[in-house]
């Protein structure tokens, strides 16, 4: 008796499921079979025919290297990113209840990009410490500055926007002291290019380290789809309808530091992810978290693989980096919600 | 004003006709980048801003005139080490204008435009002038080069060596040293001709090459030389296809690229500065043997890997030894 309205209230979960996972595995053979050089959707069947069961097709040992090796990893790391910096602005925007808010206006990526200069140029810890983990550990850092001046500005809202908005400057002023100071014309380009994003040297392992903080993310969102629903209504509210109001602020940030710090360190800074999609997906799906977390994860995703397509394939030969395709069209995005909202920010 | 033209241009004439120099006559007056330059007389001193503006003062036996050096990429030639420990290194990068200006120096001899030019870094050759400081660029950094395009230039023609043996022959006439200059180049085209003839009895025909300088991150897409640069006109000059086709003078390219193009031969860069991982020879050589499509290309798996000092990779009197090193291993890695 209790079966049949247990499975329709599955039919729309299981199709909303095989939809997403159908959407998804088309934009990651996509971004395996778009490139810089030509590679047919036969060849592409063959080796991940060969490399998962052994099937024995004779293919390029070079061209099956850079399908496996090179642009898998690549479209998966871009989709993992996707979905974690979308994520986080799902996270952001409903705790400090700002449609502004993203991991990007709060200073994060400003903070990567000094850590990784000063791994780089300043050659902080000797050479002991790589450009991601200095990324990580200057993304981690400015997120806690940041929080901790909001928080003792008052931690409203607009304290935190405004106080992320401070950090942001204070690391890119640091970032271009760096610079100035010491990088020649070669190494200036070289953080330029990695401070607006960048996929080439995306491999496997990078992929093992991606995935699982998108995954932690995405079950930790999940868990708090209804606590999120209720802190639309403010934090007071929140804890007026028995939600541990200080427990989950905890837990979320902390994912949002995680999967941001994570993503940052392993591709660069690619902006405006985290403050468009989740809108578009409030627009198409609604605002409850339920469906808004799931979907904005999935946009995330396929909205990157599409971004490093098009920043491999737009200039022939060259690759733009991913952020400035992510801002041309991010920016536009950005224009038409502070539009829309224009009477609630 | 004529007549000093005249002088300048009938010393220019001299230079490209006579084996061996008369004195410079002076004033002496030089079109040198676009910028006309004037000498009462040899200048007294003289600071550096570039490597191989000091190394080739120091080729042409005027190491006791150089009162300040800077931006050094490599340790400075075996044969000058005594000579340039005695001399102030200013800035091992960019000096400041006013270091620069308070060795109160007869000449500044620049390597790069975008240290001293229209929009240089440490300043332009106006400012200098105006404080009654000559300057002189390399020819091998504006000839058939735009400095304006391109972070690094973008040469609109290949680099020729001969841009390289003109701003030896103007450095010695400037200091009143031809004969010095007309040595100098001759024993650098003599070399020159020689490696040039060594890989061409290989029949290279149809041998490609890639020179990888450095990558800002060890798996990320490699700074390669481009179709211009003094790379191009060693491969240009052996009878090596670049595989990069791309005109700015080190572009970044993707490994996918070059693993596709499977170059006969990878150019490595050795270099002692340290800011990028692969800065360092032994992680590139890692790089290229562990990544799993670059460790496939031919060059890796037949194991013809060149290693080329960094700076010989520049417009400086070492791409001679470059071509030397380059036409040795390819005589040596049997590609027949």
């Amino acid at each position: 008796m209790q079966a049949a309205p247990a499975s329709s209230a599955l039919r729309p979960v299981a199709y909303w499921g095989v939809s997403g996972a159908a959407i998804l595995l088309v934009a990651i053979l996509a971004g395996v079979v778009i490139g810089e050089t030509p590679l047919s959707l036969a060849m592409v069947g063959a080796v991940f025919a060969n490399n998962l069961w052994n099937a024995g097709f004779v293919v390029d040992p070079i061209d099956a290297g850079i399908i496996w090796s090179y642009r898998l990893p690549r479209t998966l790391v871009a989709a993992a990113c996707g979905a974690g910096l979308a994520l986080s602005g799902v996270v952001l925007q409903a705790l400090v209840r700002n449609a502004l808010a993203d991991p990007y206006l709060l200073g994060v990526s400003a903070g990567a990009g000094t850590g990784a200069v000063a791994v780089t140029i300043l050659g902080l810890g000797g050479g002991a410490i790589g450009i991601s983990a200095g990324a990580f550990g200057g993304a981690t850092l400015a997120f806690v500055l940041v929080a901790a001046l909001a928080r003792a500005a008052g931690g409203g809202s607009a304290q935190l926007v405004l106080a992320g908005i401070a950090g942001s400057q204070l690391f890119n002023a640091l970032t271009s002291f760096f610079i100035a100071k010491s990088a020649n014309a070669e190494q200036a380009r070289g953080i330029m290019f990695w401070l607006l994003g960048n996929l080439s040297g995306v491999r496997w392992p990078d992929v093992w380290l991606a995935t699982p903080a998108a995954g932690f993310g995405l079950l930790a969102c999940l868990w708090f789809t209804r606590a999120m629903d209720a802190f639309s209504f403010g934090a007071s509210s929140a804890a007026s309808l028995g939600i541990s109001v200080r427990q989950v602020q905890i837990v979320l940030i902390g994912a949002v530091t995680l999967m941001t710090a994570t993503m940052v360190s392993l591709v660069g800074s690619i902006g405006f992810v985290g403050l468009v999609i989740p809108h578009a997906m409030r627009f198409v799906v609604g605002s409850r978290h339920g469906l808004l977390v799931p979907a904005s994860a999935l946009a995330g995703a396929v909205f990157l693989i599409a971004a490093d397509i098009v920043s491999r394939i737009l200039i022939p030969g060259q690759v733009v980096p991913i952020g400035v395709v992510t801002a041309l069209v991010g920016a536009p995005g950005f224009a038409i919600i502070l539009i829309r909202n224009r009477r609630r920010l | 004003m004529f007549r000093r033209s005249l002088a300048a241009a009938s010393c220019a004439a001299l230079s490209l006709a006579l084996p061996v120099q008369a004195d410079t006559v002076y004033p002496l007056t030089l079109t040198n980048c676009g910028v006309e330059v004037t000498f009462d007389a040899a200048p007294e001193s003289v600071v550096t801003v570039g490597q191989a503006a000091t190394e080739i003062l120091y080729s042409l036996g005027l190491g006791d005139k150089v009162q300040g050096t800077s931006v050094w990429f490599t340790d400075v030639l075996p044969e000058f080490e005594v000579l340039n420990a005695g001399i102030a290194r200013m800035a091992d990068n960019d000096p400041s204008f006013e270091s620069v200006v308070a060795k109160r120096p007869g000449l500044v001899a620049v390597q790069y435009e975008w240290h001293v030019g229209a929009q240089g870094i440490v300043a332009t050759r106006e400012q200098f002038a105006d404080l009654g400081i000559p300057t002189y660029t390399l020819p091998a950094d504006c000839v058939g080069k735009d400095n304006t395009a391109g972070s690094d230039g973008t040469r609109l023609e290949m680099y020729a060596m001969d841009s390289l043996y003109q701003g030896i022959m103007e450095l010695a006439q400037i200091f009143d040293v031809s004969e010095r200059g007309e040595a100098l180049v001759a024993d650098l085209r003599a070399r020159e001709a020689a490696a040039i003839e060594k890989a061409q009895a290989l029949d290279l025909d149809g041998a490609s090459a890639v020179f990888w300088f450095s990558s800002a991150e060890m798996d990320i897409d490699p700074y390669v030389a481009g179709q211009g640069g003094a790379p191009a006109y060693m491969m240009h000059a052996l009878g090596l296809e670049n595989v990069v086709r791309s005109d700015e003078e080190w572009p970044v390219v993707s490994w996918e690229s070059i693993a596709r193009a499977n170059p006969t031969v990878i150019v490595a860069a050795r270099m002692e500065r340290r800011r990028f991982d692969a800065d360092d020879i032994d992680n590139k050589l890692e790089f290229l043997r562990s990544d799993p499509v670059v460790s496939l290309m031919d060059a890796v798996t037949k194991d013809r890997i060149v290693i080329l000092d960094a700076h010989s990779m520049d417009p400086s009197i070492r791409n001679i030894a470059a071509l030397e090193t380059l036409a040795e291993a390819l005589a040596g890695a049997d590609l027949q």
